[in-house]
This record gives structure tokens, sequence and C-alpha cells, in this order.
């Protein structure tokens, strides 16, 4: 099971990163749900977690969304927009590139995203993702 | 009831012109707020056209442009723990709802639990009513699977009512390996304010007013692999008084409104299958002679599906079943004891319906309804029940924005 789940994250070539001060080094499909389902809203240490997302309609995000959680971006959107107008949670914040991925969660405390993994730099630190 | 424009041609303006401003100028706009605001909002039109009776102004053979949608909503979250959460609304569809501003919802929210399997918490304000799949964001066109939600549970002639009240709301939220578990509790004084509400209980002004009193509503939701598959079972007990006013023909009354919801939901790729059930029971007590004490029992259900042609281009099938006394589906007994006709107690209405998402922000729509009966025609907008026709037709156009 894990080296399928292995696997399969190796070639769908994503890798999911956070800010380096992010008290976390590996997280649950569940929790790595919760979190880009925007459901959790702090790390075990208190911080705030920030979310970022590329668009729907990106290659990447569409392979992250089904590979790591399971769910099609249009179903994560619906998510997102039952949070946002009802009141009860808030969006991630959308970046437009891969580039613009990396920067924000380099230099935003609590940040997590995805990036491809040939994408990858010292500036944020990559999460290992069980299955 | 239209005296004053000017609040909601603000509001126009104001979401027309953060519309029109491309995402990052507005992101440059709002750069000043720190990022745990969020500011969304979000604008429809609709056109509608009916072969009979009116729905939403004088829409009878003729096309009512009287349905208009505008919110802004604002949330911060200061801490983690703390959210302030508020929409302002301005609505108008026909003589139910004017368009003047008002806030559909406002709380805070404290969540004294959050871990990654729980999140527990409280909210206290004006809370959104928690019933079926679609109540929480029904003002919101996007999020609706249609124009008009399926009116037999999502009452048009109730929305303020049903919609939000002021009072506190406890949620729960687990996830689990098998699936994820979402509970909320509200205790609220129910909202009677919108004049609306009296006709459509009564079938026309009282002298007296309504008066909430406390009332309650809970539903638990289990979601398995992030929404494929969505169940819920819903709750609530809504109650409001009656003070009579001077000379009045109703004494001091109570009216009570118990439901049971029941909702399922399957969402594939490219398809979703949703059905609701609901059993409403209502009982008007100690108006005197003039409403005697009755209690009856109403039924309503839908089946729904949808359908994505294209990533952009969605279809819609629904029918759509009210009955306003199970024990009297046909409406015979009531049209015998009041001389009313016997179609103002149920409607049967078949739906088709298709949704063209031009871009993530702007989406345009049309649907066309069938519909045998009137029972949940607008009474506002068809005050002669006498006149109103059994077997009608109902076309809307719609074009929303959001950001």
């Amino acid at each position: 099971m894990l080296f399928l789940t292995c696997w399969s994250c190796l070639a769908a070539g994503v890798a999911v990163i956070a800010h380096p001060d992010v008290p976390v080094q590996t997280l649950s499909h569940n929790a790595l749900r919760s979190i880009f389902g925007m459901r959790l809203r702090a790390w075990p240490d208190r911080q705030p977690t920030r979310v970022f997302v590329l668009g729907d309609q990106h290659p990447l995000h569409e392979t992250f969304a089904k590979q790591y959680l399971s769910v099609f971006p249009q179903q994560l959107r619906r998510a997102w927009d039952r949070l946002v107008y009802s009141g009860t949670g808030q969006a991630p914040t959308e970046v437009d590139s891969e580039a613009a991925m990396r920067r924000a969660v380099a230099s935003t405390p609590g940040a997590i995203g995805y990036l491809s993994s040939d994408q990858l730099s010292p500036g944020v630190s990559v999460i290992e993702v069980q299955p | 009831m239209k005296q004053n424009r000017l609040p909601g041609c603000i509001a126009t303006v104001v979401i027309l012109g953060l519309g029109i401003t491309s995402a990052p100028a507005r992101a440059e706009l709002f750069s000043w707020l720190p990022p745990s605001v969020q500011i969304h909002g979000f604008l429809s039109q609709g056109a509608i056209w009916t072969s009979e009776n009116n729905f939403f102004g004088d829409s009878e053979d003729d096309i009512s442009l009287n349905f208009r949608e505008l919110g802004l909503n604002a949330s911060w979250r200061p801490f983690p723990s703390l959210q302030f959460s508020s929409q302002v609304l301005s609505r108008e569809a026909g003589n139910g709802d004017d368009g003047d501003l008002r806030i559909d919802y406002g709380f805070v929210d404290y969540a004294f639990i959050a871990d990654m399997q729980n999140l527990w918490g409280l909210r206290a304000g004006r809370v959104l009513n928690p019933y079926g799949l679609y109540n929480d964001t029904r003002d919101v066109a996007f999020l609706r699977p249609s124009i008009l939600l399926p009116e037999s549970i999502y009452f048009d002639t109730t929305r303020t009512l049903s919609l939000s009240g002021d009072g506190l709301q406890l949620y729960g939220e687990r996830r689990n390996d098998w699936g994820d578990l979402f509970f909320q509790f509200s205790a609220i004084q129910p909202r009677v304010d919108d004049p609306e509400t009296e006709q459509e209980l009564f079938a026309g002004d009282a002298p007296g007013d309504l008066q909430p009193d406390p009332s309650f509503l809970s539903r638990l939701i289990y979601e398995y692999d992030g929404g494929r598959v969505r169940l819920a079972a819903s709750a609530l007990s809504i109650n409001v008084d009656y003070k009579p006013g001077e000379m009045d023909f109703f004494q001091e009354g109570r009216f009570r409104f118990n439901a049971l919801y029941f909702s399922a939901q399957y969402n594939a790729l490219n398809w979703s299958l949703t059905g609701e059930y609901a059993l409403r029971n209502f009982r008007f007590r100690k108006f005197g002679p003039a409403l005697p004490d009755n209690t009856s029992t109403g039924e309503s259900f839908y089946i729904q599906g949808t359908y994505r042609f294209t990533p952009t281009l969605e279809g819609l099938i629904r029918y759509d079943v009210l009955y306003a006394d199970r024990d009297d589906r046909d409406g015979s007994d009531f049209a015998a004891a009041t001389g009313l006709p016997a179609h103002r107690r149920f409607a049967r209405d078949f739906t088709l319906g298709l949704r063209w998402d031009v871009t993530r922000s702007l989406m345009l729509r049309a649907e066309y309804h069938n519909i045998n009966g009137t029972g949940w025609l607008p009474f506002v907008d068809n005050p002669d029940i006498l006149g109103t026709e059994q077997h009608w037709k109902l076309f809307s156009v719609l074009a929303s924005y959001r950001f």
C-alpha cells in the first residue's frame, strides 16, 4: 500500500511543500484533506495555517487534487464556496504560477502548498504524505 | 412597498464597481487589509415569464425583471480560533422583497476544540439555519443547482424566516477514516419581521404582530470521500406567537412549525444525483373562532439530476412535489371547507435547466418549469387567490457575477 502510494506520487511528480517553520514533517491523507478543505485553522503550535493553491484549471492543481485529496477541482471549489458564502470559513489564497507558489510558501509563516517535484528549492520544506 | 430604493442602488454601484475591476486590481484595492480579512460578493439579475399566475412581480404573460440579488460578505479571523463573519443583502423578488438592505447573517465564531480530527465551536449572533443541503447559501446563484431552488422545501415565500435567526449555534466536526461528520444545533429567536411571513401565514394582512418564540434546529451531515456522498438529516421546531392588534378578529395565538428533512447527494465527475424529503407539521393554536385550532402535516420531496456536457455547460432535470396536507393531497377537503381552489394545497413542478459558466466569475442560466398546482405560489404576487390557475409554466433566465 505504502509502496503503491509513493509510486503514484512520484508518477504524478507533485510534492506537498510548507514554510520551513511549519512544525510538521509528515501528514496523513485525511489531515491533508482537512487542510486543503480549509477546515484546519491552526498547526499544532497554534500558528495559523495559510493555504496556497493554483487556479482550478491549472494542470498541477488538478493532479494534486486527484492524487493527494482524491477529489476533483470543482468539488474542492464547491466546498470552499460553501464555507465562504455561509461565513463559516475562508477561501485559500490563489497564486497564478509555480514560481509565485514557491515565493509565497517560502515567505509566509504557516504556509502550505504544492509544487512539481522538479521545481523544489531549499526555501521550502517537503511534507511527506502517508496513506 | 418600494419607498426607498437608494440603499439598493448604492449596493448595486459598489458591487458592480468591485466586480468590473480585475482580480489583481481588487487585490491591490484590499491590500491594506490584513490577510485574515476576506471580502466576497455576488450580483444576480433574473427575468421571469409565466403563462399564468405571477411569480416575483408581474410575470403573467409578461417579463418581470423584479428578481435581483446583491450580496457582500466579509470575514475576519484575528486568531485561528476566532472568526467574525457577516453578509449584507439587498434582494428584490416581486412584491415579497423590496430590495432594502438587511443583514442575512452576522456572527462571532469561537472554536474551543480544533485539532487534526476535531473542530468544535460556538457561534453567536444572527446565525444561518441549519437544514437541508442548500439553505445556508440559498442566495448565492452560483451555489444553487437552479435559478429557483426546489420550492417544496426551500420556499421563497418564507425566505427570511427560513434563512437565519438570532441566537446561538453549537457546531462540531469530526474527520474519520470512514468519512466526516458535521453537526449543528441552533437555539434562536426566529425572524418574523418580514411582512411577507405574516401574509403567507394568514393569506392576508392581520391587524396584530408576529412575535418570535425560542426555536430550535439541528442537522447532522455525513460526507464520504470529500463530498462524493453527502447524507443529511435535519430537524427543526419554529415557534411564533401572535399578539393581537386593536379590534382584532384573532386572539393571542401560537403558531408552531415542526419539520424533519432527509437529504442525499452523490457527486461524480460529470454528473450528480440529489434527493430530499421533508415532513412538515403545522399547528395553529388559540387564535379564537376566526381560526380554529388545527394541525396538518405536509410532505415535500424532489429528485434532481445534473449532467456536465462540457466543463462549463451543465444540464439539470428535476421533479419536485409539495403536498400541504398529506391527508388531503388533492386539496378537495380544503376546497370544500374554505371555498378556495384545491390546487392551492399542492404543486408538482417538472424542471429543465441549463447552466453556462462563462468564466469562473460569470454564469448564465436558463430554466423551464411546468407546474401543476399553486402550493408555493407567493400570495403577495397573487392576492386574488380565486383568480389563480392550476396549470402554469414558468421560464426564467439569469445572469450572475461573483468575486
